[in-house]
C-alpha cells in the first residue's frame, strides 16, 4: 500500500520543541559561512588570504637555520619575536586583503536584505536588530579571525616546533590575542556599515574601495600639508599598524601614541554598530510601510 | 476562554498621519478576518501586534504576551506571512524554509525534515531545490506560506495571502487555509482587501477603516440569527410602507436599482410584508429571499464609519 502524501494528509503539527537560545543568531552565522565558501571566486581569494601565512612560514623557517647566512638581516627582525608578529598582524598587504574579503563577502550581507526585502523574515522569528548585526558580524568575523588568529597561533606553534623552545613573550601573547579581534571588528563594522548604504552588491564593494583608498590619500595628503602625524589615524592601514606597534610593545610607525590608534579604532568601530542599529531600524521601517 | 490576542485603546502615527486610532479588541481561538479598504491601517495593527511596530500608547497582549515587551516570546509562537515580496536570493527553497525554521529554535535536522514537509504541502515539492529568486509570483506566495508553517505556530498571520496569484493558485491558497484552519490548535489572522478570500475562509470578522475598528463580528451569525432577508421592487408611494416597516422593527437597505433590501426580523412571517403593502396601497413586483454577503456588511460599516466622519 502507498504511503498517504502529506498533502492528502492535511497540514500536521510538528510534535518537536522549540529550543529558543540566547544565540539565536548562530544559523545566520552557519548559513553566511556556508554561503561564502559557494561563491565564484571563494577559493582564490581565501588562496589569496593565506599567501601572508605562507611567506611568514618561510620565514620562519629561514630564521632557525643559521646555514642561511645571506638572510642574517630577515634573520634579526625574525628574532624579534613582538616585532615580527606586528608586523605579519598589521602588514597593509593583510589589511588590504581585509579590505577585499569584505568586499567580497561583506557587500552583500546587508545590501541584499534589502534589495529582496528579507527583513520581514528575520524579523518574523524571535531575533532583534542586536541579533540580526551579531549574525552578520559573525560571519566576517569568522574570516577575519580565519586569516589573521588562526594564522598566528600556528606561525607560533611552528616557531616553537623549528625552534624548539616553548616561550613566549607577554606582549607577543597579549598581541596575539587583542590585535585579530580588533582588527576584525574595525573593518567588519566599516564593511557592514557600509553595506547598509545601497541595496546594490555592486555599489558597495564601489564604496569599500572607495573608503579604503580615500581615506589613505586624505590622510596623506594632511600629514604633508600640516606636518602632522595625528592624521595617519584616517588611514585604515596607518591605524592599525600604529596600533599594532602599541599592543606588540614596539617602536611605533608614526609620531602619535600608538594607544590613541587603539581608543579611536574601538570609538570608530562602536560608532559604526551604533549607526548600523538605526540604520538597520531605518530600513525595516522603509520595508515595513512598502517605501 | 483565554483570548489569543487583546487589545486596549491602540494608537499609532506615521508622522502626522494616525495609521491606528483608538483600535481595542479581543479575538478568541479561530480565524478571523482583517477586513479594510486600501490604507485602512490592516497591515500596520498587524505589525503592532508581530511587535514589528511600538504602539504610540496602548496595551495589548498576544498568546498572553505583552506585545511592547516580550516581543521575542510572541516571534517565537507566531508564523507571518508578509504581504511584500520578500526572499533570500541564492537559496534554495528547501534551504532557506529550513533555515527559517532553525532562526525559530528548530534544531537543524528536524527544520531540514520540516521544510521538505511543509512544502510538499503547500505544492512546492517538485520545485524546493529551485533557487527562489527564479520563483513566479504565485510560487513566492506558496513559499511564504511555507516558511510561516514551517515552525507550527500557534498563530498565524496572513497578510493578502493570494496577492498576485492566479485563480487556480488563489484557489489551492484558500483551500490550504481553510485546511491549516481546520487543526485545533491552530488560529490564523488574514488580512485582506478581497471580500471572497475572507468569506471562504473567516467565520470572524474586523473591518478597519481610516485606523478605526468599525465592525467586529460572526458575519455567519449576525445576520442568519435574527433577520430573514428579502429583496423586493416596489410601484406606488413608498413612504407609508417604508414607515410601517420600520415601526415593525425591520430594516430597509436600497441598493439604488429600485431594489429594497428588507431585513425581517425572524419572528415575523414573510407573509407581513405583503399584509403591510397592500394596506398601504403599494404593488410589491418582485420578492425574492436572499442571502446577506459580507460585502453587504463591509459596504455598510465602511459607509457607516464615512457618514460618521462626515458628521
Amino acid at each position: 500500500m502507498t504511503q498517504m502524501t502529506i498533502r492528502e494528509k492535511g497540514y500536521h503539527s510538528w510534535d518537536g520543541q522549540l529550543q529558543p537560545s540566547t544565540l539565536q543568531w548562530l544559523p545566520m552565522f552557519f548559513n553566511g559561512i556556508k554561503a561564502a565558501f559557494k561563491k565564484k571566486f571563494a577559493k582564490g581569494v581565501f588562496i589569496f588570504c593565506v599567501i601572508p601565512f605562507f611567506v611568514f612560514l618561510i620565514g620562519i623557517y629561514v630564521s632557525t637555520r643559521p646555514e642561511l647566512r645571506m638572510m642574517r638581516e630577515i634573520v634579526r627582525l625574525l628574532n624579534d619575536e613582538p616585532r615580527f608578529f606586528n608586523i605579519f598582524l598589521t602588514n597593509g598587504t593583510l589589511t588590504f586583503m581585509f579590505v577585499l574579503l569584505g568586499a567580497f563577502m561583506g557587500a552583500e550581507l546587508i545590501s541584499q536584505d534589502v534589495k529582496f526585502n528579507s527583513f520581514p523574515l528575520y524579523f518574523a522569528r524571535p531575533l532583534d536588530r542586536k541579533d540580526y548585526i551579531f549574525g552578520k558580524f559573525s560571519i566576517l568575523m569568522f574570516y577575519y579571525l580565519l586569516f589573521s588568529l588562526v594564522p598566528g597561533i600556528l606561525l607560533f606553534i611552528f616557531k616553537i616546533i623549528f625552534t624548539g623552545k616553548l616561550a613566549i613573550g607577554f606582549n607577543t601573547l597579549l598581541g596575539l590575542i587583542i590585535v585579530p579581534p580588533v582588527v576584525a571588528f574595525y573593518i567588519a563594522s566599516i564593511v557592514l556599515l557600509l553595506s547598509s548604504f545601497s541595496r546594490s552588491a555592486r555599489h558597495v564593494k564601489i564604496f569599500i574601495f572607495i573608503t579604503y583608498f580615500l581615506t589613505q590619500g586624505i590622510s596623506e595628503l594632511l600629514v604633508e600639508i600640516f606636518d602632522s602625524s595625528y592624521f595617519h589615524l584616517i588611514s585604515i592601514a596607518d591605524i592599525i599598524k600604529q596600533m599594532g606597534t602599541f599592543v606588540f610593545n614596539v617602536a611605533p610607525e608614526h609620531r602619535y601614541p600608538g594607544w590613541l590608534s587603539l581608543v579611536v579604532m574601538i570609538v570608530l568601530s562602536l560608532g559604526a554598530y551604533w549607526l548600523l542599529y538605526h540604520r538597520i531600524g531605518k530600513l525595516e521601517a522603509q520595508i515595513e510601510s512598502g517605501n | 476562554m483565554e483570548k489569543i490576542i487583546e487589545l486596549q485603546n491602540i494608537n499609532f502615527s506615521y508622522g502626522a498621519f494616525k495609521a491606528i486610532d483608538s483600535v481595542s479588541l479581543g479575538i478568541d481561538r479561530g480565524v478571523y478576518g482583517l477586513l479594510g479598504p486600501n490604507g485602512a491601517g490592516k497591515t500596520t495593527l498587524m505589525k503592532i501586534l508581530l511587535g514589528f511596530l511600538m504602539p504610540s500608547s496602548g496595551s495589548g497582549r498576544v498568546l498572553g504576551f505583552d506585545i511592547t515587551t516580550s516581543q521575542k516570546a510572541v516571534r517565537e509562537r507566531i508564523g507571518y506571512m508578509p504581504e511584500t515580496d520578500c526572499l533570500m536570493p541564492e537559496m534554495d527553497a528547501v534551504t532557506l524554509t529550513a533555515f527559517l525554521g532553525e532562526l525559530s529554535g528548530m534544531p537543524k535536522q528536524e527544520a531540514m525534515k520540516r521544510a521538505h514537509e511543509v512544502l510538499y504541502y503547500v505544492g512546492l515539492e517538485e520545485a524546493r531545490y529551485r533557487k527562489v529568486e527564479t520563483y513566479s509570483a504565485g510560487m513566492k506566495q506558496r513559499l511564504k506560506l511555507a516558511q510561516a508553517l514551517v515552525h507550527d505556530p500557534k498563530l498565524l498571520f496572513l497578510d493578502e495571502p493570494s496577492s498576485g496569484m492566479d485563480p487556480q493558485g488563489r484557489k489551492d491558497m484558500l483551500e490550504l487555509i481553510k485546511d491549516i484552519a481546520g487543526k485545533e490548535n491552530m488560529n490564523i489572522i488574514i488580512s485582506s482587501h478581497l471580500l471572497p478570500d475572507i468569506e471562504s475562509t473567516c467565520r470572524h470578522v474586523i473591518i478597519l477603516n481610516q485606523g478605526r475598528m468599525v465592525f467586529e463580528q460572526d458575519v455567519t451569525a449576525n445576520h442568519t440569527k435574527k433577520f430573514n432577508r428579502f429583496e423586493i421592487k416596489l410601484k406606488g408611494k413608498t413612504d407609508g410602507f417604508f414607515n410601517r416597516l420600520k415601526s415593525a422593527n425591520c430594516t430597509i437597505q436600497s441598493n439604488n436599482r429600485g431594489l429594497y433590501t428588507i431585513l425581517l426580523p425572524k419572528e415575523q412571517a414573510p407573509r407581513d410584508l405583503f399584509k403591510i403593502a397592500l394596506e398601504s396601497r403599494v404593488q410589491i413586483r418582485h420578492f425574492q429571499q436572499s442571502k446577506a454577503t459580507l460585502e453587504d456588511t463591509f459596504v455598510s460599516a465602511v459607509g457607516a464609519s464615512h457618514d460618521t466622519n462626515d458628521n
